[in-house]
């Protein structure tokens, strides 16, 4: 599906006009995701000449979304990764998006906060590690994103440091799953909220609100769902970026000083230079590790930003176990936004479990695709007993625990034997749950099932699911340790950043696509800041 | 239950509310329907994937088993990725096309008879030792490896059988709702246009 190539207020097929062909712009953004969006559409906005190049098409959603799931799967990165480890990671449309948007095309729309907790995690509890920046830290940038993209959510929000109220206010009427979770709730004395939600309310920017066709996951049609694609990148390309799309950039290109000097990208088959005096990486925690990776060259023979040796490691999904109970009445997990309503009443350490950190939960609806799949590849369900379920399946309530993973130096991606068409080597993604982890899952497993049945219904089944990546290029203030700075800058290489969800130093219990868009807008006001110093070539790491 | 089909929505048909649907929604929904082209699969593949797909799924309607086995086949001739797979395992294609000659390979050793030709029962027992890896090893197909085909077979054949619009019926599913959304999604109400159980079941 080749849209256009490139977009410089004009869609083209091919790649003759580039508006920067031979000339070094100020930033070229790897990746147009959640966080290279935000940074694009930022820094165009400050008058950076900037260019993103994201590897796969620039969708429009109206010719090619569909209400299918099947056809959903063209939005996903598919590309084969090898994943192996105790609990081997299901990739792919489960968390990484492909496509001018990235995740946020794909992804639920639920937009929480971090807690200051999150930030502290070595300091209040004594295991992982904390990150360089604080809560504080953020929350300008997380008002700043709520604001820009008018969250919908609650007047209050009872949990973290935000009590709302939210820009818009929170999605009226909710669907029969989060009004049963809410009920279930409310019977054991656990607080909920209907969700703060990256979805319209009521009118914004000619986009309608939410018509509840409850395809959140497989491309929103209305546009009532925010993504990159319809807000930061128009604006983006509005305030003079260019947007060059199905092109994988596949080396950063290092001078004999050791600074970067741009990228080599590769379109339809030809490989293409992009010059720039800042390199900023988005490319989320599999792709980011890898171009790093596979960009060693004699000046760093381990890859790029890679003298602590940790690109790649400390990777964290989420668990996202799915909880299913079973109800006399019809619950229609299809009908509605997929999350209305969550509690975090469990976020938090609490000492009487026997584990630290906690959960999220979200009231969680479901499409038949998903939930007959979940139940055969990881339930292990077929045959007679999923038709039977599956012929009953509006019967069915769920709850999806969104739990945090303690990061663990084995969890990694690294580059494997095989290679991909483009001749770089595939990514081998690792990953084995903890004690912890096993502790935390269990504990919410059994949360839920209280819900559902303090609800009326009855423990029907569970499937093991995880969800969103975080991790692999941590940033802290030690270069041993970490590598990059509070301000996602490498610690190696001044004029290289590194800014999406692999810079997540703990994994916290709640949707992360918020708190990568506040770090991506902190780190576009720092560049901003710092452009003199930073496009002279003079810069040194900054500090924090 | 009745395998052909029935659920507890008779009489409702995803189908009849097509023209409410977007375009692009409802052509990819219609071609499923077929007819359908092969790239990959032989005619023996095809008839071992629909049989195999007919104890998988619990169904056995022909135009259903029909579509599925066309789906693995274009999936088995895509040049796009699986997202995941394990260090030692090979490409679906190989992974499945080797499975299938595998699983033949041991019925013949085992009762002297293609797969093809067993008994339901037997071919029910062989899928339910490949789901757990307890087949015997037979030409490098070890314990892993097994389980590694029937995951990927599995998975192939019930996203195939849960895209179908029959499916979608009988499970009592509203489907794709574009432009119109729905309006009604609290509990215990639904839009008119919704499939309400039958009178058997209430």
């Amino acid at each position: 599906m080749h849209n256009c190539d490139h977009y410089n207020g004009e869609r083209y097929p091919h790649m003759k006009n580039r508006k920067f062909v031979k000339q070094e712009v100020d930033a070229v953004v790897v990746g147009l995701g959640a966080a290279g969006g935000v940074l694009l559409s930022e820094l165009a906005g400050a008058g950076f000449n900037v260019v993103g190049i994201e590897a796969g098409p620039f969708w429009n959603p109206q010719e090619d979304f569909a209400s299918d799931e099947l056809h959903a799967r063209t939005l996903a990165w598919n590309d084969t990764r090898l994943s192996t480890g105790g609990d081997a990671l299901q990739l792919g449309a489960n968390n990484c998006g492909r496509g001018v948007g990235g995740g946020t095309v794909h992804f639920t729309g639920v937009f929480y906060r971090f807690h200051e907790s999150d930030f502290r995690v070595r300091t209040l509890d004594g295991v992982a590690e904390d990150w360089p920046i604080s809560y504080q830290d953020l929350e300008p940038y997380y008002a700043k994103v709520e604001k820009d993209i008018k969250v919908s959510g609650p007047k209050d929000f009872p949990w973290g440091s935000f009590h709302g109220p939210y820009p818009y206010p929170e999605r009226e009427p909710i669907s029969a799953n989060s009004q049963i979770f809410r009920q279930g709730c409310e019977a054991l004395g656990i607080r909920s909220t209907v969700a703060p939600l990256a979805i319209l309310s009521a009118p914004f920017d000619g986009r309608p609100p939410c018509i509840n066709r409850g395809f959140c996951n497989q491309g929103c049609l209305p546009n009532a769902k925010f993504s990159t694609l319809i807000h930061h990148i128009p604006r983006a390309i509005q305030a003079g970026a260019e947007v060059l799309s199905d092109s994988m950039v596949t080396r950063i290109l290092v001078n004999r000083q050791g600074r970067v000097t741009g990228v080599e990208f590769n379109h339809d088959g030809k490989n293409y230079e992009q010059k720039a005096k800042i390199v900023i990486v988005s490319a989320f925690v599999i792709e980011t590790p890898r171009l790093l990776l596979n960009s060693a060259c004699p000046q760093y023979p381990d890859g790029l930003a890679n003298s602590s040796g940790l690109v790649g490691k400390y990777v964290m999904p989420h668990s996202g176990h799915d909880v299913h109970g079973k109800f006399d009445q019809e619950i229609r997990l299809y009908k509605g936004t997929p999350v209305m309503a969550v509690s975090q009443d469990f976020y938090e350490t609490d000492p009487g479990r026997g584990f630290v950190r906690g959960y999220s939960l979200n009231a969680h609806g479901s499409r038949p695709v998903a939930m007959a799949s979940m139940l055969a590849t990881n339930g292990g369900i077929w045959g007679k007993r999923l038709r039977e379920i599956m012929l009953e399946w509006n019967h069915y309530a769920r709850i999806t625990v969104v739990g945090e993973v303690l990061p663990n130096v084995n969890n990694s991606v690294s580059l494997s034997d095989e290679k991909d068409e483009y001749g770089i080597p595939r990514a081998q993604v690792s990953f084995s749950y903890g004690e912890n982890d096993q502790k935390l899952i269990a504990h919410g497993i059994e949360t839920c099932n209280q819900i559902f049945e303090a609800a009326g219904g009855q423990r029907a089944f569970v499937v093991p699911d995880s969800a969103h990546l975080m991790g692999g290029c941590r940033m802290g203030h030690d270069p041993k340790e970490s590598v990059i700075t509070g301000f996602c800058q490498s610690h190696d290489i001044p004029n290289l950043f590194i800014c999406d969800a692999s810079v997540f130093v703990t994994s916290g219990g709640a949707n992360p696509t918020e708190t990568v868009m506040a770090i991506a807008s902190r780190t576009a006001q720092h560049l901003i800041e710092q452009r003199g110093k930073l496009l002279s070539g003079t810069s040194r790491r900054s500090i924090h | 239950m009745d395998r052909k089909g029935q659920g507890l929505y008779p009489g409702y048909d995803v189908l009849a509310l097509q023209d409410e649907w977007d375009a692009v929604t409802r052509q990819i929904v219609n071609k499923r329907l077929g007819p359908f082209q092969y790239k990959v699969c032989s005619h023996w593949e095809q008839t071992m994937i629909k049989t195999l797909a007919e104890h998988l799924t619990y169904d056995c309607r022909d135009e259903v088993l029909t579509w599925i086995t066309a789906h693995v086949d274009q999936q088995l001739a895509s040049p796009t990725g699986e997202a995941q797979r394990k260090p030692n395992t090979p490409p679906q294609r190989e992974l499945i096309r080797g499975g299938l000659k595998m699983l033949d390979a041991w019925s013949k050793n085992q009762y002297g008879q293609a797969f093809l030709q067993l008994e339901q029962d037997q071919q029910f027992q062989i899928i339910n030792s490949l789901q757990t890896g307890s087949l015997e090893t037979i030409k490098g197909w070890d314990h892993s490896l097994q389980k590694d085909l029937f995951k990927k077979l599995v998975g192939l054949v019930i996203e195939a059988y849960y895209s179908h619009p029959w499916t979608w019926s009988e499970m009592g599913y509203g489907g794709p709702s574009y432009p119109r959304g729905y309006v009604r999604i609290g509990l215990g109400v639904t839009d008119p246009w919704e499939p309400k159980r039958g009178p058997s079941h209430a």
